[in-house]
């Protein structure tokens, strides 16, 4: 009786979100018991100090352009050129780095406007497959719209 | 790592700066596996679905336009790479980032199919899909909050991963590969155009094998 019942709710895809819904309340109740074991790890290995009056806020890590930063990296053995390029601005943004107190808010936005060694160097193939998500997504949007027209 | 018993001895390591992908005699069969799809996506025609009129001799072929079928293709080699990805990726954050855009091709090779039951199912695959990156990305945060590093060489066999980031882990792949919801694809897969609606099974078949073995090895 309850098994027929069971697979009446599975078989509907309708309830596809209320069964996953489910599962996760179920996985947050007892994962709720390991909690107390869960200890935040101070000793991060990619630190992150936040300098409220720098003008590259929040994404300041400090650091020499082409000079020998240290940066911490799981396996600075696979990153030769560590800490070369940190905080590197192309002209353009240096000047707006210099002339306005914004430059973090805008980070994203121009290229080259900070080349942060974590990101692009020791964690580069995150930054690839992110952008390939974005891409992916930018490609089914834009068929579906564009094949609207014909 | 290689001294566990899922993984077998230790094949090939590549690396990409702090993620250093790993094949295993494990995951390496995962990515042969994944590989032959792809190339089969790449290689084969697809399917002229063909319905038979019942009761009489009747029969008509369901005609795929051209540029679709493109299209499903070029998602289905997509999802074949994300998945030749997530096979060897030696870092938890890296494989989630892998895992979601499976989740997007998958919805991706349905997408554009006219057909209003394979669009309905597919909706509800597209809201679980996109509800799971919150286990799945709360997941790999919680294990570099309470571990400080994100890379599975460091991380196997410390058993210093909690249970709660483990249980999001797999709760995660679960919404995006709909591993244990076969209804919602079951339904997905009627729509035309095999083999590359095949490749919505065959990543999330395999994308749920390697977080089992990401949750056993960390």
């Amino acid at each position: 009786m309850i098994i027929s019942r069971i697979s009446r709710i599975l078989a509907g895809y309708e309830n596809l979100s209320l069964l996953y819904a489910v599962l996760v309340i179920a996985g947050i109740v007892i994962g709720f018991t390991s909690i107390p074991g869960i200890v935040y790890h101070g000793d991060d290995l990619y630190p992150k100090t936040i300098d409220r009056s720098s003008a590259l806020d929040p994404y300041d890590r400090g650091g020499e352009p082409f000079g020998n930063t240290s940066v911490a990296a799981q396996y600075p053995e696979n990153s030769p050129y560590l800490g070369y390029v940190t905080a590197y601005l192309t002209p353009f943004s240096q000047f707006l780095a210099d002339t306005t107190s914004h430059l973090g808010t805008t980070i994203v936005s121009h290229p080259g406007g900070i080349i942060d060694e974590i990101l692009y160097n020791t964690r580069g193939l995150d930054t690839v497959v992110e952008t390939s998500i974005l891409f992916t997504a930018f490609a089914i949007a834009s068929f579906l719209f564009r094949r609207r027209e014909g | 790592m290689f001294d566990l018993p899922i993984e077998g001895a230790q094949l090939m390591a590549l690396e990409f700066g702090d993620i250093v992908d790993y094949f295993s005699v494990y995951t390496g069969t995962l990515f042969v596996f994944a590989l032959l799809f792809t190339v089969l996506a790449i290689v084969s025609l697809p399917e002229k679905p063909m319905d038979i009129v019942f009761g009489g001799d009747a029969y008509y072929t369901k005609d795929i336009p051209l540029d679709l079928l493109r299209f499903q293709r070029f998602m289905a080699i997509a999802c074949g790479l994300a998945t030749l990805g997530a096979m060897a990726s030696g870092d938890i954050f890296n494989f989630t980032l892998f895992s979601s855009m499976i989740g997007i091709t998958n919805i991706g090779i349905v997408a554009a199919v006219r057909n209003r039951h394979v669009l309905e199912a597919a909706f509800q695959y597209g809201i679980v899909a996109m509800v799971a990156t919150v286990p799945l990305f709360g997941g790999a945060a919680i294990v570099l909050a309470s571990t400080g590093t994100l890379s599975i060489w460091a991380l196997a066999g410390a058993a210093a991963v909690p249970l709660l980031a483990k249980i999001f882990l797999v709760l995660g792949v679960m919404g995006e590969g709909m591993a244990p919801f076969y209804i919602g694809k079951a339904e997905i897969t009627r729509a035309p155009g095999a083999p590359y609606v095949l490749m919505i099974h065959v990543s999330s078949l395999l994308l749920f094998l390697r977080v089992v073995e990401i949750v056993l090895t960390v």
